[in-house]
């Protein structure tokens, strides 16, 4: 059984250093296909870089395992579910929609037109969040356009290790403002309608409703926690089924891919503003608890906010940055119009990361 | 429970290197024959007084030489030597003795020396000798930790231990002063372990001072690969670029690591192939943040805050955020997701005055 795979792996080596050797020595090919192939060769092959100063040995981690940790955790955190409660035709089209028009074709057209950056994985990361934070019945032509805008907006800005803000959560700050009706409306309720191939064209004839927070804001009716938790409930297609998300957002800090402090002083610090202000300014105020388990907190809490180069590097200023996400968060649900804040607060604390990093780093150095 | 074990000592404030490399070494010690000139022992006494000796028989480094190799059961015997020349050329001073925590053998032998040695003789001699134990954790046994945790002084990195009247002995130079000055036999061999993924098998070599490289790994090294050497360790020791160089009496350790300078397909199915070469495992990065760094630094520092530094070519900014407490263990630059130069830039921000 090993001997012929050992074989196979010998020629599909031979070929694939041929074809590197080829693409090298044509100064042509190599500017339009150079870092395309670059890119498939990184996913299925070690680089040959070997140490050449101290330490000569590294450890076996690198930032390709980190972003592959993050599409795991993500892959069993909200596709699995929301196939579970909208099916396979809900889910799957959005996914195809985003990784072609995001990755095959916005990133591989900058790389080729502006080649500096290599085409990396951050950008199926990237692509993997637009579906998620967008309603089931968000039409495939939105998704296509968030990711589009998301890439691009992310290879402006240098990609992974360059980024100002989380460049997924940006995509659907223009959706939000370009169209606005289609990124708030079309709450489908899971096993409801699910779609056909035919259905995809026009839209599924499904029982629409209104998300536990926009009820609330209505009404006041809480819903039921349970529900709630294990996405009964309405919401965007990724962040209703929050007991998966829990445990792939837990296995993520386990393996020190997400850093625990930002999901704990989010989680922590809604639930403490939100119980003072319902304790404070009463009824108006949603509980802590339905406010920790609606809306896309726990996705953004442990995805979003967590995205590694966006917050600051000092682990102090991490729980700043969560605290200050958990407060603009409960402010935007509570005191204005608006049902949702999640993308208002991981947006502004990710600008405001910068100063917050250099007020730490003068305290604690030159104080 | 072991795996659990792992996780939790392996990656906070330093590194447990012996679980994550784990080297075995085959029991026997092997002569190399050379006839061409040896160095011989000699040992350069400090002029200052010496007020503490402290002896490091915790190896935190996987390729260093075990304690039973060197000790032979016979550690009463090396106590008495220690003793000895403590007496003859430091006297007054206190010798610390430091043990991995594990090894309760030798703690316990260590004890029934030190209450015999009450007992038996008039003058109290087990009052100079102090037993610490130690979690072998890398670079706990680095010369600026090993004096903080064991006798509380705050030295600096550049700064020598001599001067603050600490000497730092190994095993080794022990017997040798005994033997050479004391005992006036003659003392020109030395235990040389090596060890790496370069090698057929890991040994532990009885070799004169003196002996080129090239002529200790010869039979050894594994046939039809390329292969890097390095003396004391490839973390923080130094390369070998020319293999007629000759070994002094300071060499601990060979350690042969494989070059991988070619691409291996799937990588994620074969770590263990890769592991403990000089690979880089990974593509050249930005920083992502990750923390990796300022969790694993056994200081406390931060050390990607130099490399943001460097690269926004402010490399005299570096020396606002605590530049002179970094030891050098290079473990941020072995952590590193991003394989960034963390140990060069550091050196290099250093070199800047």
């Amino acid at each position: 059984m090993k001997k012929p795979f050992k074989n196979i792996e010998t020629i599909f080596n031979k070929s694939l250093n041929s074809i590197e050797t080829f693409i090298q020595s044509h100064p042509k090919v190599n500017f339009l296909f150079g870092a395309v192939f670059e890119a498939a060769d990184g996913l299925i092959r070690s680089t040959k870089d070997t140490a050449k100063n101290p330490p000569f040995i590294r450890s076996s981690m690198d930032v390709k395992q980190y972003m592959g940790g993050i599409l795991a955790a993500l892959f069993f955190g909200w596709v699995v579910p929301a196939i579970y409660f909208y099916g396979f035709m809900c889910v799957v089209p959005k996914l195809i929609v985003s990784f072609v028009v995001g990755v095959f074709i916005v990133d591989v057209i900058w790389v080729i037109l502006a080649r500096e950056e290599r085409i990396n994985e951050g950008g199926f990361v990237t692509c993997l969040f637009i579906p998620a934070f967008l309603p089931p019945q968000a039409p495939l032509w939105l998704i296509g356009v968030g990711a589009g805008v998301s890439i691009l907006f992310r290879n402006i800005l240098g990609g992974v290790g360059h980024n100002l803000v989380n460049p997924a959560l940006f995509g659907r700050l223009m959706l939000t403002i370009c169209f606005p009706t289609m990124v708030v409306s079309g709450w489908q309720e899971p096993f409801t309608g699910i779609p056909t191939i035919e259905s995809l064209m026009y839209g599924v004839d499904a029982v629409t409703h209104a998300t536990p927070l926009i009820v609330f804001k209505e009404t006041g009716e809480v819903t039921s926690y349970l529900s709630l938790l294990f996405g009964a409930g309405t919401g965007s297609l990724g962040e209703t089924c929050r007991i998966a998300l829990i445990i792939t957002g837990i296995w993520l800090c386990k393996k020190r891919i997400a850093n625990w402090r930002i999901p704990v002083a989010y989680l922590g610090s809604v639930f403490i503003f939100s119980a003072i202000f319902s304790l404070t300014a009463g009824k108006t105020v949603a509980p802590p608890i339905f406010q920790l388990l609606s809306g896309g907190l726990i996705f953004g809490a442990f995805f979003m906010a967590t995205d590694p180069i966006t917050t600051t590097y000092s682990q102090t200023g991490k729980w700043i940055f969560g605290i200050g996400c958990g407060l603009i968060t409960v402010v935007i649900r509570n005191f204005t119009p608006i049902p949702e804040g999640i993308m208002y607060a991981i947006l502004l604390m990710n600008l405001l990361s910068v100063p917050i990093q250099s007020i730490i780093l003068k305290m604690k150095y030159r104080v | 429970m072991i795996e659990k074990k792992k996780n939790k000592n392996a990656y906070k404030k330093g590194l447990n290197l012996l679980e994550v490399y784990p080297t075995k070494f085959s029991e026997s010690v092997v002569f190399v024959k050379y006839d061409g000139p040896v160095d011989n022992f000699s040992f350069p006494f400090p002029d200052k007084k010496v007020e503490h000796i402290i002896v490091n028989l915790c190896p935190t480094e996987p390729w260093a030489i075990p304690n039973k190799v060197i000790l032979r059961n016979e550690t009463p015997d090396f106590l008495n030597k220690l003793e000895t020349v403590r007496a003859k050329y430091f006297p007054d001073s206190h010798c610390h003795v430091v043990v991995n925590y594990q090894e309760t053998g030798l703690v316990n032998e260590f004890n029934q020396y030190k209450a015999s040695a009450n007992r038996n003789s008039s003058f109290a001699k087990g009052e100079f000798l102090h037993l610490h134990t130690m979690e072998p954790v890398y670079p706990y046994d680095a010369p600026v930790l090993i004096v903080k945790n064991i006798l509380g002084l705050n030295i600096g990195f550049d700064q020598n231990t001599i001067d603050h009247g600490i000497l730092i002995l190994d095993t080794q130079t022990i017997t040798g002063i005994f033997e050479h000055y004391i005992q006036k036999t003659e003392f020109n061999t030395r235990l040389i372990s090596i060890s790496g993924t370069g090698l057929n098998e890991n040994k532990i070599l009885k070799v004169k001072p003196g002996t080129p490289v090239e002529r200790i790994l010869e039979p050894h090294v594994k046939a039809g690969i390329k292969y890097r050497v390095f003396l004391d360790g490839p973390l923080n020791g130094t390369e070998v670029e020319d293999l007629t160089q000759k070994i002094d009496w300071f060499v601990k350790n060979i350690v042969v690591l494989e070059e991988r300078d070619y691409k291996t397909p799937f990588p994620y199915l074969r770590v263990n192939e890769l592991l403990f070469t000089t690979s880089l495992m990974g593509e050249l990065r930005r920083c992502v943040y990750c923390n990796f760094c300022d969790d694993i630094c056994p200081v406390n520092l931060e050390p990607a805050l130099y490399w943001h530094c460097y690269i926004r070519g402010e490399k005299h900014k570096a020396r606002l955020y605590g530049l002179e407490k970094c030891i050098e263990c290079g473990l941020c630059s072995f952590i590193c997701p991003s394989k960034l130069e963390l140990l060069q830039v550091i050196r290099e921000c250093k070199s800047l005055k």
